[in-house]
């Protein structure tokens, strides 16, 4: 099980599939859920000094509406401005391959495909997951 | 990290679902561990009814996701086709304003045609008048009539009289052009 979980999605009805699909396939307990990729990047600069809190393991939309920047721009300031030190992937309805060659350059560990079937995509993420952790996984798309 | 209920608080939460029918629900299901065999019962019950209710919210949850996508997209299509449906109203407008300009011209051009008809057929009836009386009146003076003083007076009244009428039909028709360049200018301006 995955000690603890952020996803950045300005879907709100995408929290609620996401917690539940979690809760379903015990993959974490605590699951944090944000919509702006702002007010992810002002929480990864607090665990910077602080990282109590921080989470093991993130998941970002690609297209955060109403944000200044998308989900790989904030994929990559968590890489190289805010010491990485997570698991982090983009999460997102589209596998557009030139989005995800971007996605590789910001430094993302993987790329889950959304869908109605999210479900056998997360608990192949889940199978593989420590592998992520220990940095010996390359990066994967789940479609 | 694992969290036990005292004897007391087990008792109490198994009532509650007997009586009340109200059971915990959440990944705290999850933390909680017990020696009890009836409240591992329960939580075994609590647990098996958390993930039906979940299952149910998940599928609900997704059919609102597709409706949601449904909606946008139509909302797109809706949007996209507002604007070709304005961009054809104003394609409509344009022709329509072309061709009230092309009629405006074709009137005018038939107007023109007509005065121009009319100013020459009155200016040949002039100048043929004009060439038969003083012909009559060059006759009469060579042949030595005595009738030159009355043809005289004749031909200078009937010159008077078509040089008036010439001067009133080209003042009328300076009149009517006048008339119809204003009148399209104001139309254009109502149109503007």
């Amino acid at each position: 099980m995955i000690k603890s979980i952020l996803l950045v999605d300005d879907e709100n009805l995408f929290h609620l599939v996401f917690e539940d699909a979690c809760s379903l396939l015990d993959i974490t307990l605590d699951l944090r859920t944000l919509s702006s990729a702002e007010s992810a990047e002002e929480l990864f600069k607090v665990w910077q000094n602080d990282p109590t809190d921080k989470p093991e393991c993130v998941f970002v939309d690609l297209n955060i509406i109403g944000s200044a920047f998308d989900g790989i721009e904030l994929v990559r300031r968590i890489n190289y401005l805010y010491g990485n030190g997570v698991v982090v992937g983009i999460i997102s309805s589209s596998a557009d391959q030139a989005e995800i060659n971007r996605s590789v350059l910001a430094g993302s560990q993987f790329w889950i495909v959304k869908s109605d079937e999210i479900e056998p995509r997360l608990e192949a993420f889940r199978e593989d997951y420590d592998k992520y952790k220990d940095r010996t996984k390359d990066f994967t798309v789940y479609k | 990290m694992k969290i036990t209920l005292s004897q007391e608080s087990e008792a109490q939460i198994i009532l509650a679902s007997e009586k009340r029918n109200v059971f915990l629900e959440g990944n705290i299901l999850k933390l909680l561990e017990t020696e009890n065999e009836s409240f591992q019962e329960y939580l075994n019950k609590a647990l098996e009814l958390d993930t039906e209710v979940r299952k149910k919210r998940l599928d609900i949850t997704k059919k609102f996701q597709d409706q949601n996508k449904s909606l946008q997209e139509k909302a797109t299509e809706n949007e996209q086709l507002m604007v070709e449906i304005r961009e054809a109203l104003e394609k409509a407008e344009h022709a329509k304003k072309t061709a009230l300009n092309d009629l405006d011209v074709m009137q005018q051009k038939s107007q023109f045609e007509l005065i121009g008809s009319i100013v020459q057929i009155a200016l040949r009836v002039i100048v043929g008048v004009g060439i038969i009386v003083t012909g009559m009146y060059l006759f009469a003076m060579y042949s030595q009539s005595t009738e030159t003083t009355l043809i005289g007076n004749t031909w200078s009244n009937l010159f008077g009289i078509l040089l008036t009428n010439s001067f009133s039909i080209i003042g009328t028709i300076m009149g009517v052009k006048y008339a119809t360049n204003d009148s399209g200018s104001k139309e254009k301006k109502d149109e503007q």
